[in-house]
């Protein structure tokens, strides 16, 4: 069984008396240990997918299963809940916590996921993203690339069922796109985490073992 | 998250002062208020205790502090020293008047000197006795916290009178003149508010009040040692008091709800990236409500270190005295917490509600 799932997922926003369909039936499966890249224009619907599949956002219609429970079909709380425990996710602003310290972020992810961290694999994702000597920096002091490699480390610290990313090489110069996206495809190949990614950029996208692309709120190609 | 809630208080010093202050303030308002009265009772009850007698015996509706002129016959005095187990007794006459300090009321009291100082033990430690009306003694507290020193000139009856000599220990009010002076003042020739009987047998004083009712009914008579709930009937005290606590309430709520909605907006985004996380609303009120509620204890803090330090110069500097309570200290601290969990609510709530996604896309 697919570690996610999408039956006719339906998202209508409305905006005034205007209906904007943003997804009109997308159906998607991920297995697990897959690494998906997401494109297509902008306005098409991926950042809406992508909320939709972490739970920030209820889908008018259709069903989104992860990890065997469907966001569609739950309360606002439990969809929160699913998310702290199932998702990570990956901004293309960082969104890192600019009070505190890249050890900070890190651990704030832990607090709210309710564990108080496995010392072995924090020490694997840093090494891996190669953060070990950012620790006491807060996000001012960091690079552009180091910011998003920090929000990675977050994003993986607990080993979410799916990493989602939205654009995570958008405000990065292409020397630092390609260390993230490097490492990106190590955390999937080395500890088989499961990625979701959207980029814009088709270097990018071959990178992923599958490329999925979106037009007018439906997969067009898979 | 502890970092985080300290983080955050750092992050905003000023908006944390002034929240700091606010909470303190209510704190000040409460505990030098509350202690102040409790001076002043407790400082009056020491001197009333201080005449030396266990009985006083006034006109029927008559209290001290409602006095202004003199009701009581003073010839009951010799009537009352012959009752059986009264050792000693002496007329006094009591007239208030606004406070020296501007704070509070100031009594002044008329006395038989020799009876007063025979129950009392008051004594003459500087300069010498009144000799005529326009002469008054005061305690050594008094000569050393006021203006009121030998040679100097102060205010009673509207009329400038000289102070002659220093007394010791304080007893009664901490102003007076001779009896017959005071007689003159309020054109009540042998008239006093109250007499004062000393029992030869102190522990026998309810056998000898309930004798003394029986042998002059009619009058009121009262135990000293029961005046404290006597006096705490002070009007107003109360009301005053309650709304000191009203008052200091809303202003720490106010202050905390001001501070927390501000801040709220300003971290828009980053109530979005916990909720990302996979916070929880509980989650998020709860990292809100801590900073609040360590932002009221630092201000409680400071609010019992400047209500003590200010308490310190009032008694320093003035002849009024600031008693600290546990209760109210207690009650202080609690209003202070709870004006900053109650006024962190809204705010928190309101956060905790906020659309993630557009949360997470405020600039
Ligand atoms: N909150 C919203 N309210 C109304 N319309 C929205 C909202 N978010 C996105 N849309 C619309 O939905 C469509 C898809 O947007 P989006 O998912 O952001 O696309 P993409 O990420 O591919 O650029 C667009 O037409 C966009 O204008
Ligand atoms: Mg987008």
């Amino acid at each position: 069984m697919p570690i996610l799932q999408t039956d006719n997922l339906m998202m209508t926003y409305r905006v005034g008396k205007v209906d904007v369909h943003a997804l009109r039936g997308v159906n998607l499966n991920v297995e697990k240990g897959e690494f998906v890249s997401i494109m297509g224009h902008s306005g098409s619907g991926k950042s809406t997918l992508l909320h939709i599949l972490g739970g920030l956002l209820k889908p008018t219609g259709g069903k989104v299963i992860v990890d065997g429970e469907d966001l569609a079909a739950v309360s606002d709380a439990q969809r929160t809940d699913i998310r702290r425990r199932k998702i990570g996710f990956v901004f293309q602003r960082f969104n890192l916590f600019p009070t505190l310290t890249a050890e900070g972020n890190l651990k704030l992810a832990e607090h709210v996921h309710g564990t108080s961290g496995n010392a072995e694999l924090r020490r694997e994702v840093l090494r891996l993203l190669k953060l070990e000597n950012k620790m006491k920096h807060k996000p001012l002091e960091l690079s552009g690339g180091e910011q998003q490699r920090v929000a990675i480390a977050r994003a993986v610290i607990n080993r979410p069922a799916i990493i989602l990313a939205d654009e995570p090489t958008g405000n990065l110069d292409s020397e630092n796109s390609e260390i993230v996206l490097q490492m990106l495809v190590q955390l999937n190949r080395d500890i088989g985490q499961t990625i979701v990614m959207i980029t814009h950029n088709p270097e990018a996208a071959e990178i992923a073992n599958r490329k999925v692309l979106m037009r007018d709120g439906q997969i067009v190609s898979n | 998250m502890d970092s985080l809630i300290l983080a955050n208080i750092r992050q905003r010093p000023t908006r944390t002062l002034v929240s700091v202050v606010g909470v303190a303030l209510g704190v000040v308002l409460i505990l030098v208020n509350t202690g102040l009265v409790r001076g002043m009772l407790n400082d009056r009850m020491k001197r009333e205790k201080g005449v030396g007698g266990e009985i006083r015996f006034l006109r029927p509706g008559s209290g001290v502090l409602t006095t202004s002129s003199l009701p009581l016959d003073v010839r009951y005095a010799d009537r009352l020293k012959q009752i059986e187990g009264v050792k000693e007794v002496s007329p006094i006459g009591a007239y208030i008047q606004g406070g020296g300090t501007g704070i509070g009321l100031e009594a002044v009291e008329g006395i038989e000197f020799d009876s007063y100082s025979a129950m009392s033990g008051l004594r003459i430690i500087e300069g010498r006795i009144f000799q005529n009306d326009n002469e008054v003694i005061v305690d050594d507290f008094k000569a050393a916290k006021s203006k009121a020193k030998i040679g100097n000139e102060i205010d009673v009856f509207g009329k400038k009178l000289k102070v002659v000599g220093i007394y010791s220990p304080p007893s009664g009010a901490r102003i007076k003149m001779s009896l017959t002076a005071m007689q003159n003042y309020l054109a009540s020739t042998n008239k006093c508010t109250m007499i004062m009987v000393k029992c030869v047998t102190p522990e026998k004083q309810e056998e000898i009040q309930k004798r003394i009712n029986e042998t002059l009914p009619g009058n009121t008579v009262q135990l000293i040692r029961d005046l404290p709930s006597f006096e705490r009937a002070i009007p107003g005290i109360d009301g005053f008091i309650k709304t000191i606590l009203v008052l200091s309430t809303i202003v720490s709520s106010l202050v905390i709800l001001l501070a927390m909605y501000t801040t709220i907006t300003e971290r828009t985004r980053e109530i979005g990236i916990l909720k990302s996380l996979g916070a929880s609303k509980r989650f998020i009120i709860s990292v809100i409500e801590k900073e609040a509620i360590t932002i009221s204890l630092i201000g409680v803090s400071v609010g019992l270190i400047a209500a003590f330090l200010i308490g310190w110069v009032i008694g320093a500097t003035t002849t009024l005295q600031v008693e600290f309570q546990f209760s109210w200290i207690a009650i202080a601290t609690l209003i202070g917490l709870a004006a900053g969990i109650g006024g962190a609510f809204y705010p928190a709530v309101r956060a905790a509600n906020q659309d993630a996604v557009k949360a997470l896309s405020y600039e």
